[in-house]
């Protein structure tokens, strides 16, 4: 199936115009599958670590999200020990309006944003209601030890 | 819509003999396509680029639309891969597909979408809470999508763009709302399917009147083997052996466009002055005649004489038909001439009388005054007009067929002319003859009238005096007696009898009691309206 011109040009503007931080690249052997690299914000347990998802549009990308997992461990109450992801706006809200782009800023700003109450981790939610100190902690511990460049 | 900037439609049978192109191989495109895309995305593989430089992208960006037209039937162009010119604005951009909208929408939220894409997002939503992709607001699916403003369709149709067939040629470059009309009927490298039955693989539509081009040649030059559509962009681009010297002016060019050349351009070839064609004779090196021709007064006239030539050829082309058409038309009259009168189809010496004139000599002039030709019909092969009849000697006999028939035209609308006035005078005399007998009746009805009235005035004056008589005879019963004779034809009778019933009147006499002169008067004047 030929891809789509809205795919062509998604790519075309992240590689031309980069959000700062964050970074996609396409398989040259599949341009829907793509390599990403968001850096952790600041302020947050996870800054100084770049962290590896991959990310992959479906064929019938833009009417339903793109799948994205973190390919690099990570201690966050919403990403299990898979790397997936719980974001409404991958699931249930996504709107054909997103765009890579916009999800993947998303995503960085969960980093920044925790929500143990609505965990996917339930340990790491756990951990993160009881003794918040302590989990910022771990999470920062596991981004010194996984998420250095 | 900026229809008058749009170009002329043309004729229907272009618009038919397409579409039943498309219908006729509508089977054709499915395996076209699919070898296609495996060529497509093995080449996907192959060409790749370091991240940053869009060539891989691009590059398969612009072998779509030339995968799509490498089906056999002509198909609209999709307005979403299209390549535009200028960059549109971002305002222009569905946030969809992220190109210029396509037959934009609007929401109630102020949202604009193409019409296909908001179907597409709206699809994956559950029936019944449609919301907006950009703002999630709640879509009241009985009134939206809106339709968008006028201004932002037209500023859509103005966008510049390229034709979709760019790439294997096509240098067309206009407003995106001539688009459809060019892909569809205009553009010549849209490709179709070759018009050789038994070959199924595409053609661009300019060198569709060639025939089938889907056969191995060799290139003259470097003798390479390919196919022969193939052959001149080989000859113009890529054949190594593709120049070659002019031999007048040892000019480098492409073999191909020698020919021309040499017949058009090149300043040392041997041409003649163009006035060759009213006779002059001179003949030189293509600059020199270019100098003579300044001086030549045949050259300065050939234009004109060329001019000339070209009218008289398009008139004597116009003048074949009308001499066609003359032949027709003298046909058509002489059938039409034998229909009406058969007996002269064969007998070309028979003269026809006309029957009307035979049959009424006094409602028309006398037959001596007639013009001739009249009655006297050629038969259906005009010969010259005859000259053993009896009258035919004050006529001149006629030059040729064409002026017979005018003539003969001409005396039957005189004849139609005569029998219609004649008929009106008949007309005209009849109703006179009704009004006259008209006339007569009506006075014999008032001379009868007055008669009644006479009549009617005696019958009174007798009945009078026999009551009179009656009433003085017997004094007694006067009333009784009047009421007997009340009844008009009974007591006439009585009274002309002589001996009325005396039991009858008294009878009646008491049930009536009216005057008798009413009616009497009343029975008479029913009579007189008989």
């Amino acid at each position: 199936m030929a891809l789509p011109k809205r795919i062509i040009k998604e790519t075309e503007r992240l590689m031309a115009e980069p959000v700062k931080g964050i970074s996609a690249v396409p398989h040259e052997d599949n341009l829907r599958y793509f390599d990403v690299t968001i850096d952790g914000p600041g302020q947050s347990p996870y800054e100084g670590g770049v962290f590896k998802l991959e990310l992959f549009l479906p064929d019938d990308y833009p009417m339903t999200p793109p799948k994205i997992r973190f390919l690099t461990k990570i201690y966050h109450p919403n990403i299990d020990r898979l790397g997936r992801i719980c974001l409404d706006v991958l699931k249930s809200n996504w709107s054909p309006a997103l765009q890579i782009r916009t999800i993947l800023l998303s995503i960085q700003a969960l980093l920044g944003a925790p929500n143990p109450d609505d965990p996917l981790a339930n340990d790491v939610a756990q951990k993160w209601k009881e003794d918040e100190k302590g989990a910022i902690e771990t999470a920062r511990q596991w981004t010194e030890q996984y998420a250095k460049p | 819509m900026s229809s008058a900037s749009q170009p002329i439609p043309p004729p229907n049978d272009r618009r038919g003999s397409r579409s039943s192109r498309s219908s006729s191989n509508a089977g054709f495109p499915e395996p076209m396509n699919s070898s296609d895309i495996a060529a497509s995305e093995s080449s996907g593989f192959v060409v790749g680029g370091p991240p940053g430089s869009p060539s891989p992208l691009a590059l398969r960006a612009s072998t779509s639309p030339h995968r799509r037209k490498s089906r056999g039937a002509r198909i609209p162009p999709d307005f979403h891969l299209l390549d535009y010119v200028n960059t549109p604005d971002s305002n222009l951009i569905c946030l969809i597909c992220h190109c210029p909208f396509d037959r934009p929408v609007r929401l109630a939220c102020e949202h604009y979408f193409c019409r296909i894409c908001l179907d597409h997002a709206w699809d994956a939503q559950p029936e019944g809470c449609k919301t907006c992709p950009t703002c999630r607001h709640k879509v009241d699916a009985d009134e939206e999508p809106l339709p968008v403003p006028k201004i932002l369709e037209r500023m859509l149709d103005e966008l510049l763009v390229r034709c979709p067939n760019s790439k294997l040629g096509c240098p067309w470059v206009e407003q995106r709302s001539n688009l459809e009309n060019h892909v569809m009927l205009y553009c010549e490298y849209a490709l179709v399917e070759c018009p050789a039955s038994d070959c199924r693989l595409p053609v661009s539509q300019k060198d569709c009147h060639k025939g089938c081009l889907h056969y191995s040649v060799s290139c003259d030059n470097c003798h390479t083997s390919l196919l022969r559509k193939d052959l001149e962009d080989h000859q113009r681009a890529t054949c190594q052996f593709r120049f070659a010297p002019c031999p007048h002016c040892s000019a480098e060019l492409l073999r191909l466009d020698l020919n021309a050349h040499i017949n058009d351009v090149c300043p040392k070839a041997t041409v003649q002055c163009p006035g060759s064609i009213v006779g002059c004779k001179y003949s030189a090196e293509r600059e020199t005649v270019a100098e003579h021709e300044t001086a030549c007064p045949m050259a300065t006239m050939a234009p004109f004489f060329r001019d000339q030539q070209a009218r008289i050829e398009r008139n004597e082309a116009r003048f074949e038909p009308l001499v066609r058409k003359v032949g027709i038309l003298e046909d058509g009259l002489s059938n039409i001439t034998n229909m009406l009168y058969p007996a002269n189809a064969n007998d070309s010496s028979f003269p026809v009388t006309n029957p009307l004139d035979s049959n009424n000599p006094d409602a028309f002039p006398p037959a001596p005054l007639m013009p001739t030709p009249d009655f006297r019909l050629p038969p259906a092969s005009f010969p010259p007009a005859p000259h053993n009849n009896d009258q035919s000697h004050s006529q001149p006999p006629f030059d040729s067929q064409i002026h017979h028939l005018l003539t003969l035209h001409d005396s039957l609308r005189d004849e139609l002319s005569r029998v219609a006035s004649a008929l009106s005078e008949l007309e005209g005399r009849t109703s006179m003859m009704i009004m006259n007998e008209n006339q007569r009746v009506k006075e014999e009805m008032l001379h009868t009238n007055a008669a009644i009235n006479g009549m009617r005035v005696q019958l009174h004056w007798l009945m009078s005096a026999t009551l009179h008589q009656r009433t003085s005879a017997s004094a007694s019963s006067s009333a009784t007696r009047a009421g007997g004779s009340a009844s008009a034809s009974g007591s006439g009778r009585s009274s002309a009898s002589g001996t009325p019933t005396t039991g009858g009147a008294t009878m009646r006499g008491p049930a009536v009691g009216m005057p008798p002169l009413r009616r009497l008067s009343d029975s008479i004047r029913q009579d007189t309206k008989l």
